[in-house]
């Protein structure tokens, strides 16, 4: 199963309509299920909800052997935590559908480390999806103690002050 | 000799913001807390740390909507009176430091991962009277004379 998301804050229908009809076309072999928002565009080839609890969602994404989402960091922070395979396509402001394009940075930066794939446009998404089959993401390094060293010591410094 | 009481405000907006800002909550212990975020359903989450405020979501598409978080967040400014506001965004976030500041609160802004280009808008706004800008990502860092880069908590 591919687990769609289009994430918790509006409907993606660009996104939802473009795998709706990719899998009309044949273009999807595995079993598609679809998070879309509320009131968000209702698919016809897939089986759907608008939302998922915690718990919910999380089974969701166990079970999946790829996801599909908007380019936001919580769905490829979610990828990464579960190292599962993502596609995803950015949100863009011209279409309504962010505020500003900053999804298409997130995309562009996450594609270059290898942590997932992007289809740009609609256009690419047949090629992308094909991809997904074989797409191993790179693990993914943080610095939490680093940062979190940074900040304890300026706090330290300011109540020296 | 006696240490000066830091009080802490840890502001974000429920999400990845909230996440993010989870991640470095080693930084805030043994301190005094409060949290402000957006969405009544990460309450439970945050009171394990301190008291917390629930503010409304806003953007800068709905500027009405704005004004009354800035008046939420102002109210818990007078009512708490932080030293130090530590926020990774987004517009509650950033009202919350500006709130803040008026009662001359520190302010450590983590902008967040998902500004891969360049800092946020709110990152932008709050970086004149911040005393630590910390950006996710080097290149973004090298970009402004006083936004440093430390790591990535994602």
């Amino acid at each position: 199963m591919i687990f769609l998301t289009v994430g918790t804050l509006f409907p993606f229908d660009r996104l939802v309509k473009a795998v709706d009809s990719g899998i009309g076309e044949g273009m999807v072999e595995e079993e598609v299920f679809a998070q879309i928002g509320r009131n968000g565009y209702e698919p016809k080839n897939m089986e759907y909800v608008e939302s998922l609890d915690k718990k919910a969602f999380d089974e969701k994404v166990k079970k999946a052997v790829g996801l599909i989402s908007h380019a936001g960091m919580g769905s490829i922070a979610m990828a990464l935590d579960h190292n599962k395979p993502l596609l995803v396509m950015p949100r863009l402001k011209m279409y309504g559908e962010h505020v500003n394009d900053h999804q298409v940075g997130t995309a562009k930066k996450f594609e270059e480390l290898g942590h997932i794939l992007v289809a740009y446009t609609k256009e690419e998404l047949p090629d992308k999806l094909q991809m997904l089959k074989h797409f191993v993401p790179k693990k993914r390094e943080t610095q939490v103690e680093a940062v979190a060293e940074r900040i304890s010591d300026y706090l330290k410094q300011i109540k020296r002050a | 000799m006696a240490e000066k009481r830091m009080k802490i405000c840890l502001a974000a907006s429920s999400g990845g913001h909230l996440t993010q800002l989870l991640k470095v909550k080693d930084v805030w212990q043994g301190y005094e807390v409060f949290c402000v975020s957006s969405a009544a359903i990460v309450r439970e989450k945050l009171e394990r740390f301190g008291r917390t405020y629930i503010v409304n979501e806003c953007n800068r598409k709905h500027p009405v909507k704005s004004l009354r978080v800035l008046f939420q967040c102002l109210s818990i400014s007078v009512k708490e009176r932080p030293s130090v506001v530590i926020s990774t965004g987004a517009a509650p976030g950033i009202l919350m430091c500006l709130t803040a500041r008026l009662f001359s609160a520190k302010i450590v802004w983590l902008d967040s991962i998902a500004n891969t280009e360049r800092l946020s808008m709110s990152g932008r706004m709050v970086r004149p009277f911040a005393g630590l800008m910390l950006s996710q990502w080097p290149d973004v860092a090298a970009k402004y004379k006083d936004v440093e880069y430390a790591g990535a908590v994602i």
